[in-house]
Parts: C-alpha cells; sequence; structure tokens
C-alpha cells in the first residue's frame, strides 16, 4: 500500500460526471457534431439462412435525399486481415457486404446513406431484396452440439450412484439481450486514409485494432473516441458489424455518416446472453455433505464463431466434492454471435447450482443456509489453489441477521398475505474477476493539478469518479485538481472494460503512474538546497491537499506549484503500468456473494412480485462507496429481470426474433422494484492488485436469479427450473 | 420569457414543395401512416417492412412544412420534413442531444419533455403538430449552473450510472411532481415506470423525485 493518506479513496462521493449527465451535456457517439455528417440505415435480410438473388435499390435511390444504397454488389472488397484479438471468438467473423450469404434473420445485408435521417430511414424501407431462403436452425434443442469441453476430479459417475441422496435436474435458461439504454452507434469521418470513429463500445482499443484489421490500416490510421457509454453490460465488448459499415460507407460516399442501430437492429446487430440447456446431477449423503456432480451444459452460438464463457468455473469451485465431472458444449445456430452479458457464465450457472441446492435442502431437510455451509470448501478444489480470500461465511451470517432469515418458515406455502403468497429465499454468487493489463499516464502541471488519461471506459459503474479517487490520493491532490480522462484510443492502451476487471487493472496502473509523478516531485524537493524538505528523507515524506510535507511534522514542507515554480518545470509526467495477475496463479481470486430475495406470489394468477432483496458482498476494498452500492443494487435489478421478464423469442419458422423492442422484451421497470440493499462486508484482497480490490460488476448479478427462484419455491411450493420463471408456470 | 432568434438554419428537404405550407390531408395521413408504422418497427424498415407497397410510395414526395414553436424560451420557426419527430428535430436540427432515443417507440422514456408542461414521448410527437407550443427539454431545466432542485437530488442520490436514461427521468421526475403523483414511494413507482433505467437506479430515483417533492 502506498504511504499516502487516503482521503478521496473510501468517501462516499457523488460521480464527478454527475453535472454533465444530468443536463444532458455528456456527448454520446452519436451525438457528436460532426461537420457534414450524413445519416445511414442498414437493410437488414428478411430471411434466417440462404442466398441473396436480387436487391433492388431503384425506389431506394430516386428517393429525395438518398446518396448511395451499398450491398454486395457495389461494396468495396475489404481485406478483413485476421485478428485474434478485439475479443473476437475463434471463428470467422462476419464480413459486410462480402458475398451473397445470409447467415442469420437480420444481417445486414444494405445500407442507405441519405442527407437526412427521415430519408435515410424511408429509403431504406424502399431497398427490395430478393432471396433463396434455406431453412434456418435457431432451436437450441434441435442444433447439433460440437466438441465438448470437459473437466473431470475423481469419478463421478461412480460418487454418484454411491451417493445416499441424488438430483437429476434439468434448468433451461432464456436468451437475454443487454439492451443498455443507449442503442449502438457510430459516426466515421474519413480524413485521407485515416479514419476517426465515434463508436459506442467498451473497449476503444478494441475496436480500433478490428477497423485496422477489417480495412488493413496502420495502428495511426484509426482513432476511436467514446467518452460516455450509454450502459453497456457486455455488448460494447466487441466491434460489431455497424462500425464497420459505417465506416465503410462514409469511405464509399467520402462524407462523414452517422448511423444508429434501432432498438430492433440491436436484437441481432449486437451480441446477447446465450440461452442453455444444462443438467446438474447432484448426489449427497443424509446430511447434505455433497459427494459428486455432473454437469452437462448446451449453450447456443452462431454458425460462424464459437463463443465460450465460464459458465463451467462456479461448479469446480463453489461447494467442495470429491467427484466432479463437466461437458460444456456449444451449438451452433444460425443466429447472430453471443457476447458476455452481465455476470457472463457465472450468473447461468449459479441459477443451476443454486436451486439445485436449494432443492437439496429441502429433499433432506436442512436450512439452505447450513446446507451451503456444511460444504464449503477450505481451498479452490478446481484450482487447487489456497483462496486468497473467501469470506462468504460472513456473508451468510450478515445476510441472514439483516434479511430477517430466522423468519423463513421452511415449509413451504406457508405464509399468506391476503391472496398473496409470500416466500424467502437465498442463494450464494462467486465471480473470477478479468484482470489486464493496463497503462495510464499522469502529468501534474505547474499550476498543481494534474490530468490522469486511460483508454478504459466508463458504462455507468463510475470509472470517472473512482479512477480520480485513486489518482487524488496517490497524489496527494484533492479531488478537484485532479481530471480522468477516458475513452480515446490514443491514451495509453488498456484491456476491455469488463469483466470487473477496470479497477484492479486500470486502476493499479493509475496509482503507478501517479506514484512516480509524486515520487519525481519528492526527489525534486529532498534534493534542492531551497527546499524546506531539504535533506529529508523521500520516504518519510507525504503530499496532502498538494502540498508535500515530512509525515507527522506538517510544518516543514512546500506546495507542489512552489516546487515546479522554482525548477521552472512546466509538468511531471510519468507513465504506469498493470501487467495482469501473477502467472501461473498463486492463489484462488474470486468475488462472493449472498443475495437474499423475498417474493409474493398471486395464488389466483401466478404473478409474482418481489418485495424486498437483499445483497451481501464479499467485494476487496471499496474505492467509491457511493457508486458501488449503486452497482449492486443495479445488479439486483438485472437479476430481478433475468429471473422474472427477459427473454429473447425466435420463431424457429424463420429465424425471426419477434419481441425485438422493449414493450414485448420485458425488462424491470419501477414498479418491479421496491427494496433492494446492498452491504459490503469491509476489507481488502491484495492477491492481485495493490489496491485491494476484487471488481464488483459482475458479483452483484450473479445469484440473484435462483434467490428469487428459491424464493417462489419457498411461497408456492413449485419448483421451477426454467427462466424467466413467469405466471404460467405458477399456473 | 422568451428570446427571438433567427429562423433556425434546417433546409428544407429536397423536392419539398415550397409553395405549399401545409401538407394535403391525404398525404398528411400517408406520411403519419408511413413514420407510425416504422416507429413502431423499432425505426427502421429493413427487408422486413410493415408498409405496403402503396403507401411507401404515396410517401416518396417528402412533403414538409413550416412550424413556429419554442424551445427553452427561445422561438424557433423551421421548414421541417412531415415525417420528423420532436426527438429528431431536437437531436438532429437543434443540436439538443439532451433528449435521448432509446426505443424511438415510445417503450423507454428517454426522450421525455415537456409540451406545454405535460410530460410526453418526444419520439412519437411529430414535429409539425407542435404550432405554437412549448417545449422544455433537459437543457431547459437548470438556472444558468444553478442546477434544478431534481437535477442536483440526482446527483445527491446517485440516480443514475450510465446517464442515457437520466434526461427522461429528470423530465419525467419533474412532470410526475407536477402532477402531485408524489403521495408515497409506491405511487412514485408506478408513475415513474415509463421510464426505463436499465442500470438499475430505480430506489435512487424513488428517493430523488420524493426528496424534491417535499421540498418544492
Amino acid at each position: 500500500m502506498s504511504p499516502q493518506p487516503q482521503a478521496a479513496v473510501g468517501a462516499p462521493l457523488s460521480r464527478v460526471d454527475g453535472p454533465l449527465k444530468v443536463t444532458g451535456k455528456a456527448l454520446y457517439a452519436a451525438e457528436f457534431d460532426v461537420d457534414g455528417a450524413v445519416h445511414a440505415v442498414i437493410v437488414d435480410a428478411s430471411i434466417g439462412r440462404g442466398r441473396i438473388t436480387s436487391i433492388n435499390t431503384r425506389d431506394a435511390e430516386r428517393h429525395p435525399g438518398v446518396l448511395r444504397v451499398i450491398s454486395h454488389r457495389n461494396a468495396p472488397k475489404l481485406p478483413y486481415r485476421d485478428n485474434s484479438g478485439s475479443n473476437n471468438p475463434p471463428g470467422r467473423r462476419l464480413r459486410v457486404f462480402q458475398d451473397d450469404r445470409v447467415l442469420f434473420h437480420g444481417q445486414p445485408v444494405a445500407v442507405v446513406v441519405a442527407t437526412t435521417l427521415e430519408a435515410a430511414q424511408h429509403g431504406a424501407s424502399l431497398v427490395e431484396v430478393g432471396y433463396d431462403a434455406e431453412q434456418p436452425s435457431t432451436d437450441l434443442h434441435k442444433g447439433k452440439p460440437g466438441k465438448p469441453t470437459t473437466y473431470a476430479r475423481g469419478d463421478a459417475d461412480a460418487g454418484l450412484s454411491d451417493a445416499d441422496v441424488r438430483l437429476d435436474l434439468t434448468y433451461q435458461l432464456a436468451r437475454n439481450h443487454h439492451n443498455p439504454m443507449e442503442p449502438h452507434a457510430t459516426i466515421a469521418r474519413w480524413d485521407g486514409n485515416k479514419v476517426t470513429v465515434w463508436d459506442k463500445t467498451q473497449w476503444v482499443v478494441g475496436t480500433h485494432d478490428e477497423i485496422a484489421a477489417v480495412f488493413d490500416l496502420p495502428a495511426d490510421g484509426v482513432r476511436v473516441i467514446n467518452p460516455f457509454v450509454g450502459g453497456g453490460f457486455g455488448s460494447g465488448l466487441r466491434c460489431w458489424p455497424h462500425t464497420i459499415v459505417a465506416a465503410m460507407a462514409a469511405r464509399e460516399t467520402k462524407r462523414p455518416v452517422k448511423l444508429v442501430l434501432s432498438r430492433r437492429q440491436m436484437y441481432f446487430g449486437t451480441g446477447f446472453r446465450p440461452s442453455y440447456e444444462y443438467r446438474l446431477r447432484l448426489g449427497s449423503d443424509r446430511r447434505g455433505r455433497l459427494s459428486a456432480a455432473v454437469h452437462d451444459i448446451d449453450a447456443e452460438t452462431s454458425s460462424y464463431e464459437t463463443f465460450t464463457e465460464g459458465v463451467m468455473v462456479p461448479g469446480q469451485m463453489l461447494y467442495s466434492m470429491p467427484h466432479v465431472s463437466q461437458a460444456y458444449r456449444q451449438v451452433p445456430l444460425d443466429v447472430n454471435s453471443p457476447i458476455w452479458m452481465r455476470g457472463p457464465g457465472f450468473a447461468s450457472a449459479s441459477f443451476v447450482i443454486e436451486s439445485a441446492m436449494d432443492e437439496l435442502a429441502h429433499k433432506i431437510g436442512i436450512d439452505p443456509i447450513e446446507l451451503r455451509r456444511r460444504n464449503e470448501p477450505s481451498e479452490d478444489e478446481g484450482k487447487n489453489l489456497p483462496f486468497s480470500t473467501r469470506r462468504l461465511r460472513e456473508c451468510y451470517t450478515v445476510g441472514a441477521r439483516e434479511f430477517g432469515w430466522n423468519r423463513r418458515n421452511p415449509r413451504p406455502r406457508s405464509k399468506r398475505d391476503g391472496n398473496w403468497l409470500v416466500g424467502m429465499g437465498m442463494a450464494a454468487g462467486v465471480y473470477d474477476p478479468g484482470r489486464f493489463p493496463a497503462e495510464a499516464r499522469a502529468r501534474l502541471d505547474a499550476d498543481g493539478t494534474a490530468v490522469v488519461e486511460s483508454a478504459t471506459s466508463d458504462m455507468g459503474p463510475g470509472t470517472y469518479t473512482s479512477q480520480t479517487q485513486v489518482a487524488a490520493d496517490a497524489l496527494g491532490l484533492t479531488m478537484r485538481t485532479v481530471t480522468f480522462r477516458l475513452g480515446d484510443s490514443l491514451y495509453p492502451q488498456t484491456g476491455p472494460h469488463g469483466g470487473s476487471a477496470t479497477m484492479a487493472s486500470v486502476g493499479t496502473a493509475v496509482v503507478d503512474a501517479c506514484n512516480q509523478v509524486r515520487k519525481q516531485a519528492i526527489k525534486l524537493a529532498v534534493e534542492d538546497r531551497e527546499s524546506p524538505l531539504y535533506g529529508a528523507d523521500a520516504g518519510d515524506v507525504v503530499v496532502r491537499g498538494g502540498r508535500l510535507h515530512v509525515q507527522g511534522t506538517p510544518s516543514r514542507g512546500e506546495t507542489y506549484r512552489s516546487l515546479l515554480a522554482r525548477h521552472n518545470r512546466s509538468h511531471l509526467e510519468a507513465r504506469g503500468s498493470y501487467t495482469g495477475p501473477p502467472t501461473p496463479e498463486r492463489e484462488s481470486y474470486a468475488a462472493y456473494n449472498a443475495t437474499f430475495a423475498e417474493v409474493a406470489v398471486d395464488a389466483t394468477l401466478g404473478l409474482v412480485r418481489v418485495r424486498r432483496m437483499l445483497g451481501v458482498y464479499d467485494a476487496g476494498r471499496i474505492i467509491s462507496p457511493k457508486l458501488a452500492d449503486s452497482q449492486a443494487i443495479g445488479g439486483i435489478v438485472g437479476g430481478i429481470g433475468t429471473a422474472l421478464l427477459e427473454h429473447t423469442v425466435t420463431d424457429h419458422r424463420d429465424g425471426r426474433i419477434v419481441n425485438a423492442n422493449l414493450a414485448d422484451y420485458l425488462v424491470p421497470v419501477n414498479a418491479d422494484v421496491p427494496q433492494v440493499r446492498a452491504i459490503y462486508l469491509d476489507g481488502e484482497d491484495n492477491s492481485g492488485n495493490a489496491l485491494g480490490v476484487k471488481g464488483l460488476g459482475e458479483v452483484v448479478q450473479v445469484g440473484v436469479a435462483a434467490a428469487i427462484g428459491n424464493a417462489v419455491f419457498n411461497a408456492t411450493g413449485r419448483r421451477v427450473r426454467e427462466l424467466p420463471i413467469t405466471a404460467e408456470a405458477l399456473l | 420569457m422568451s428570446t427571438e432568434v433567427p429562423e433556425s438554419a434546417v433546409p428544407p428537404p429536397a423536392g419539398a414543395d415550397e409553395s405549399s405550407p401545409a401538407p394535403s390531408r391525404r398525404t398528411f395521413i400517408a406520411t403519419t401512416t408511413a413514420v407510425g408504422g416504422a416507429v413502431v418497427a423499432g425505426g427502421v424498415i429493413g427487408g422486413t417492412s410493415l408498409l405496403g407497397q402503396e403507401e411507401a410510395s404515396a410517401a416518396g414526395t417528402v412533403p414538409s412544412s413550416r412550424v413556429s414553436l419554442t424551445v427553452n424560451g427561445a422561438r424557433r420557426t423551421v421548414t421541417v420534413d412531415n415525417r420528423t419527430s420532436l426527438l429528431d428535430l431536437l437531436r438532429e436540427h437543434f443540436e439538443l442531444t439532451g433528449s435521448k432515443k432509446g426505443c424511438n417507440a415510445g417503450a423507454c422514456g428517454a426522450c421525455t419533455v415537456l409540451v406545454d408542461g405535460q410530460r410526453v414521448n418526444s419520439c412519437l410527437t411529430l414535429a409539425v403538430r407542435l404550432e405554437g407550443v412549448e417545449v422544455t427539454t433537459i437543457e431547459g431545466l437548470a438556472d444558468g449552473d444553478q442546477l434544478h432542485p431534481l437535477q442536483q437530488a440526482f446527483v445527491d442520490h446517485d440516480a443514475f450510472q450510465c446517464g442515457y436514461c437520466t434526461p427522461g427521468q429528470i423530465m419525467s421526475g419533474v412532470g410526475c411532481i407536477k402532477e402531485g403523483h408524489t403521495g408515497s414511494p409506491q405511487e412514485i413507482r408506478e408513475w415513474m415506470s415509463g421510464n426505463i433505467c436499465r442500470c438499475g437506479c430505480y430506489v435512487k430515483i424513488v428517493r430523488a423525485v420524493e426528496q424534491t417533492a417535499r421540498g418544492k
């Protein structure tokens, strides 16, 4: 840890970008005023698989204001250089307008560029596309799975057949779409052979690299800018085809082009949390000690890319047991590629495992928390590593106390409130946070203010605020005198803003850069005969409020301003870095939670209403408590959606998504969310980063759906093994 | 307060018939149908057009209209493509991008503005029908650097994360308070349920609205 006093870190501060956001002045991707920009609208395929046989653009081209219609008939051939980075999964990525193949319903088949948005929209409706349609395969249950990824320890089949108590449960998990409130959007402008792209992305670096690869441009031929991201939850982790379409259209028309996906296009123009069929067989003794588990996991992917996520991890390490076998199979379908969505893999697996644990507890007649305590491992049995920190037991204790778990009647359907059946449930959650190499640059100016830059993003968790907090403390400045900048590919490089990795990764690089700058200043001072700090031990000098002084002797010191002025220095600057977690890993590093739910179910109609929820988190050190509280509550709200509302419905006859809008794809609204509370356990985890953080963004959604499902069982006696849990399933 | 400003520099769409300031009833209905259809389908019609061929070609001549309205206290007169929504007028022509497009179908509330003091979804409101109205957007809510109490309450309660739904939430909250639908947290939740916050800040949005309503 830094010897610096921690004034900003840990303080419940308001967002530094709050005033911009509440006045409408924060600029999102489509809102940059790029001189001369024209509008582009994508025409998407109306078949689920097949070939384009004709494209009639006559009416569209005659429509007033339409400048150009581009399709595979007249599109330039693009180099599409290989790019295994940018979060591109293995496979052959979709190439826009490069051939006549249609791989999924909604694939871009043409783009209309016009001087006005209205003309582009209407022009797109006038493009007539003829197809030779084939029967698409979009049903997970009817697809042919690929080769499984497997894991095994012990002898799970033997363990299972020897077990006193056995469960064999199959779960269906619906596809979810991220649906950030800001639609994906791109403005592209070419200046000669260089392109500037304002793009909604969680990773300006990844989008930069992909555009460079697709158009075969040198690294300095692309710049990606995105200072504000209107939500992401994972949807911005890749560069999607529409970004390439916008850049291509701009180059072809020699005009800056603005392209905004419609809400409907978001459902096939960006990724999604894949649907799953997950069979879990579980064996235990009569006291609930687990002995064996067999996991058969099928998930959808596209026909052209193999998408994977961490769905196998919880089954390997959440509970102690000698025998585990897992097979995770991707089922290629005629759909667009999935992408990680909040708590990727872990949220899906946790619904299965935590629902099954509740079934087991009920079956053998012990409390669900007690069952989990009996199976608490002493080390990570998947990785064979000690835990850096794992405080799940404390999460249970605090959660049970704060939620009033002792008021739960273990007998289902035993509590009524008028016509409502009331029940409580809980679940455990885990997430193994990402950690990526990252760089940052810090510059202390002669006026005593500082600017810190890194090519990360802020999709909502508060990167601007929390990075300013860590930078301010490391530099010994106030929040007001530090500016943190992000969202520009020209800034020092980072990994993606996702996987709960940003604070551990970027934050460590920011602290490193700021520590170096502070130490440069201290060195200048202690070696300067004119400084009151001359001769002091550099290790004894701290900085507070922009003033350097000897620790314990505040009177002996001077300000950054006077120091830099005397030395005629306009600024001090340093570049900091984080190189990623130690390899090989020496400890199992993960964030944990216990989530509690109380629901009421209408006894006649099967309607489920969440009454109150509580999450208790072991997430390491909390940098920005006010924002962390919002993030946790938001994760729970997201989990309520997965549990009760969210379900992307595909018409398997033609591969069309039938509820591709926010009126039919239901997400939680204000009336769905009464009382939600979050508690973070005090503490830190210093295994992998100097800040002691474990990452929050994912773990807060893991386990939420299971807690709700378990509460529904406690309320009704009905066990629903399908997400979302709808009224139909409870009638 | 009203400030006279020069007429907006928005050019009339190409092909617009300058001599007929108002569209005929027939073309108006046709274009409204076309825009309505596009809006329902999520804004963009591609290969899955909901439009019949007849309607589509009827809309081909791009009629436009002159409309005068007051936006955040400033009088603006524009010639506008009849298909243009108030939201697109604000965002694409007036450079008032504070009002957000989330769904373009009236389902998310991100585009909420006040029209003559009433909260409306600007994505579902055609600009041409707004002759003489007063529009207030998020940009017109603060008094100089002094935030509106609800804006300040959103900051204080951390009632947002990504910020994209926030202007709509705040405009909707101003409407909700004005309507008096703030008697209890439950009432606020119901009357604020037309505004989706995907980051899930509802608990804090309710607190911000409640506090502001109490203080008014």
